[in-house]
């Protein structure tokens, strides 16, 4: 069975607009899923559809084995929800929201302070626990806000865009409780507009433009659809190109008058392994290398090749890929 | 999980909840009381020769006469502040929190009303106890005063099911406390401040079928001549419709607020 | 001086645009006075039979809708500029090369004119329920008082701002208008009032003033009850005046 299954999805506000356009998708048990978009792409709908904050005008979608438009406290039951927007009671202590949310889920009373403590413990708040929500930190709230959705143990979670403006340091402590969930065998289904979180913690990826799915699949492979990593490299004074040229050949595929300032671009499967092979054998040839850059796709060069347009959270738009 | 002792507790912890917010926020508590204080310290001292008016009843004095008026006026405002909080509430994201619990739906409304109800409990007690200080008595004896926290807490509970029907529908805080002239407009076509044979037309006629007559005049009575069955029934009849109606009016908004989310 | 006077009609101007744009929340205030009018009269209306009035209680009653319009302008002044110390907006303003006793005036004299609003509706619905119209000179002198009164209960709650910076203090601002009005002889003559507040009455400066718009409507307008009135105005403006200057010289300090 699906930790969530969804098909042809849809979501259609009285204005006729149609912010979720009839998605189909299917997350693992255990998997985390990257659900990946610029904004306004209809992530923050599809995920308030699947925790039934809102009811799909369209389509059928199933979490944790139960349809979220017909058992929707069935769902509510069994899954932990993290919203874009922190929703905290700024005039509560951590511990005292803690321990309301481990009551409405039917925590038993008993259990309930030990549990909070332990969650507490758990995100680094144990500190902060009797201060009040509105003295805390954008990363001390976010971090209370994923213990609130884990305080019942979920069998699946949802986090809309967790680390949106959050500081490296949070983010990175963000990144490693969602590795721990996936090693519990937490299902994560994860909403972001950066690039790399979805690279570095999801098994498998789904991109959303204008409301519809237009890639899916397993980072990597996704990448290698529309390109292999690649050489950009620029040679010092009066270098021979067809020597250049010729000595390249033997690595891979290579190309001329790609961006401006590369003399020479050349495909390496083998990625960074290569720059050192590629460098010696131009050397040997007397032509200096003045810089050289490895060139990977990303999932912003997967976005674009479906769409045309780039994702808001890449740095800068990618050369193009070999 | 499921099941009325579950249902108990969720209730009692989103109650809980909702008075220590109340309590951790006085600067929102404080217009519950000061308001109408001020505005019973002005009647009292600006009317007070009005109870040698023909057709005023007896009374020791008019501020005997005005409590009940300066109690519904601060229940009136307390179901304002219950909205507020609502709305603010929603506004702020932590009402989808509860919405996306485990939690029966009826919990979201029922958590905030046994809050105020607890809140309209001490509402009642200060201006008791004001009005004890400066010299008024309650003629009911203890009877009386249970009376008039009665019907006081049946009213305050059905005034903060309209603030929160009213939250549920506007979403927005600002539309909220712009309703506040009209609770006012409301408490005046009453005879909570003033005699009903001594109102001006035809704020006398409104106020024969203004629910806030009957329930004003059910917690004065009790004040200025004792405990006596009709005004007794009449006013907890009148609070128990406004609970009914506006109940039923805050499920209808919450099912409505859920159906088009 | 004249770069002032443009920096003070531009915030006026800043001013009355919220009304057009959010009248939601302008709505209430321009309302609530002429329902307490309303309302007071309809349920106190007989207190009048007792005597000393000099008209009957509606009429009575007028002059402190029309000052309950101005208090309620003054402290919406100073939420209005505590909403804009918490969004980041004064401290714009402040970086501006304008003198802030220029930003003060500005602020301030916006409230002067916001007041007639409330005022304006009042009276119509006044006039339309038989209130008499007094006369040119009358209603002249009331609406000067008005526009005062409105100053100098936004000089306090623009204090109460600057101190406070936070919308969070609004109970403050409208409860202490609220008290300035009614603290008089709102409801009745001096001789109807209680001992204590009649000593409150004597010691309010706003009872000058209500006396001072209210000559317009019952008895006629006279020097005794004119000059009391301004000069109390004048002191008020001072005080506080002086109050919210010197709070807007602390803030940021």
């Amino acid at each position: 069975m699906a930790a969530i299954e969804v098909s042809a999805l849809e979501r259609e506000y009285r204005s006729g607009f149609k912010a979720v356009d009839g998605i189909d998708l299917r997350v693992e048990p255990g998997e985390v899923y990257g659900f990946l978009g610029p904004n306004g792409a209809g992530k923050t709908t599809t995920v308030r559809m699947l925790v039934t904050l809102l009811r799909p005008t369209g389509g059928r979608a199933t979490v944790a084995g139960h349809d979220v438009a017909t058992e929707p406290q069935k769902v509510r039951r069994k899954i932990g929800v993290a919203l874009q927007e922190a929703a905290l009671d700024h005039l509560m202590t951590g511990r005292e929201l803690m321990e309301l949310q481990a009551t409405l889920h039917g925590i038993p009373a008993r259990s309930v302070a030990d549990r909070a403590q332990d969650l507490i413990g758990r995100v680094g708040l144990s500190d902060a626990q009797d201060r009040r929500v509105g003295t805390y930190s954008g990363g001390m709230r976010r971090r209370l806000d994923l213990a609130m959705a884990l305080i019942h143990a979920p069998e699946v979670l949802f986090l809309d865009e967790p680390t949106t403006g959050l500081d490296p340091t949070s983010r990175a402590t963000l990144w490693d409780e969602v590795r721990r969930l996936k090693a519990d065998g937490t299902t994560v289904f994860l909403t972001t507009q950066y690039l790399e979180e979805a690279d570095q913690l999801a098994d498998r990826v789904g991109i959303i433009s204008a409301g519809k799915i237009v890639a899916e699949g397993t980072p990597q492979a996704l990448k290698d659809e529309v390109g292999r990593p690649h050489l950009d490299l620029c040679f010092v004074g009066d270098a021979d190109l067809p020597r250049a040229r010729e000595v390249l050949a033997g690595f891979g595929e290579v190309r001329v008058d790609t961006v401006d300032g590369v003399d020479l671009s050349v495909g390496v499967l083998e990625g960074s392994r290569a720059i050192a092979p590629v460098i010696r054998a131009l050397d040997e040839a007397g032509i200096v290398v003045g810089r050289v850059e490895l060139v990977e796709p990303t999932l912003d060069d997967v976005f674009a090749a479906q769409t045309g347009s780039h994702l808001e959270g890449a740095a800068t738009p990618a050369p193009t890929a070999i | 999980m499921g099941g009325p002792s579950f249902t108990a507790r969720v209730v009692w912890a989103l109650a809980r909840r909702s008075i220590r917010g109340s309590l951790r926020r006085p600067q929102f508590l404080a217009p519950l009381v000061i308001f109408p204080s001020m505005f019973l310290a002005v009647n009292v001292g600006g009317l007070t020769r009005t109870t040698s008016l023909p057709g005023f009843p007896a009374v020791d004095g008019f501020l005997d006469f005005q409590l009940a008026a300066a109690i519904t006026q601060s229940l009136l405002i307390g179901g304002v502040a219950t909205g507020i909080a609502t709305a603010l509430e929603i506004e702020g994201g932590f009402f989808d929190r509860l919405v996306a619990s485990p939690i029966p739906r009826t919990a979201l409304v029922l958590g905030r009303l046994i809050a105020t109800a607890v809140t309209s409990a001490g509402q009642i007690t200060y201006f008791l106890i004001i009005g004890l200080i400066f010299g008024a008595s309650v003629k009911g004896g203890i009877a009386g005063v249970a009376v008039v926290y009665l019907i006081g807490i049946i009213a305050g509970v059905g005034f903060g099911a309209i603030g929160q029907a009213i939250a549920l529908r506007a979403k927005s805080a600002s539309t909220v406390q712009g309703i506040f002239p009209l609770v006012l407009v409301v408490l005046f076509a009453s005879s909570a401040f003033f005699p009903r044979e001594l109102l001006s037309s035809p704020v006398d006629v409104v106020a024969k079928y203004n629910p806030l007559s009957y329930i004003s005049d059910g917690m004065r009575n009790p004040i200025i001549d004792g405990v006596g069955s009709t005004s007794v029934l009449e006013g907890v009849a009148s609070a128990l419709l406004v609970v009914a109606a506006a109940g039923g009016v805050a499920v209808l908004a919450l099912r409505g607020r859920l159906r088009d989310a | 001086m004249r770069q002032s006077l443009i920096v003070v009609r531009a915030l006026v101007r800043r001013a009355l645009n919220e009304i057009s744009r959010v009248p939601g929340a302008a709505i209430p205030g321009v309302l609530a006075p002429t329902i307490f009018m309303l309302g007071l009269s309809s349920v106190f209306g007989k207190a009048s039979g007792l005597g000393g009035y000099g008209a009957d209680f509606r009429t009575f009653i007028v002059p402190v809708g029309l000052l309950q319009g101005a208090g309620f302008t003054g402290a919406a002044t100073g939420v209005n500029l505590a909403r804009d110390i918490e969004q980041g907006w004064f401290d714009r303003l402040l970086l501006c090369p304008a003198p802030r006793t220029t930003l003060l005036t500005g602020v301030v004299a916006s409230a002067g004119l916001r007041a007639l609003l409330p005022s304006t509706f009042l009276l119509i619905v006044a006039f339309s329920i038989g209130v008499d119209v007094p006369t040119i000179t009358g209603l002249l002198i009331a609406a000067v008082l008005v526009m005062g009164l409105a100053c100098a209960m936004a000089c306090f709650s623009v204090t109460l701002a600057l101190r406070f910076r936070t919308q969070q203090a609004a109970p403050l601002m409208q409860i202490a208008s609220f008290v300035g009005v009614l603290f008089t002889t709102s409801y009745a003559p001096k001789p109807l009032l209680t001992d204590w507040l009649r000593t409150v009455s004597d010691i309010n400066p706003v009872t000058h003033v209500l006396e001072g718009v209210r000559q317009a409507f019952i008895g006629g307008v006279a020097w005794e009850h004119t000059w009391p009135a301004f000069l109390s105005l004048a002191g008020m403006i001072t005080v506080l005046g002086w109050f919210a200057a010197r709070g807007l010289r602390r803030y940021g300090v």
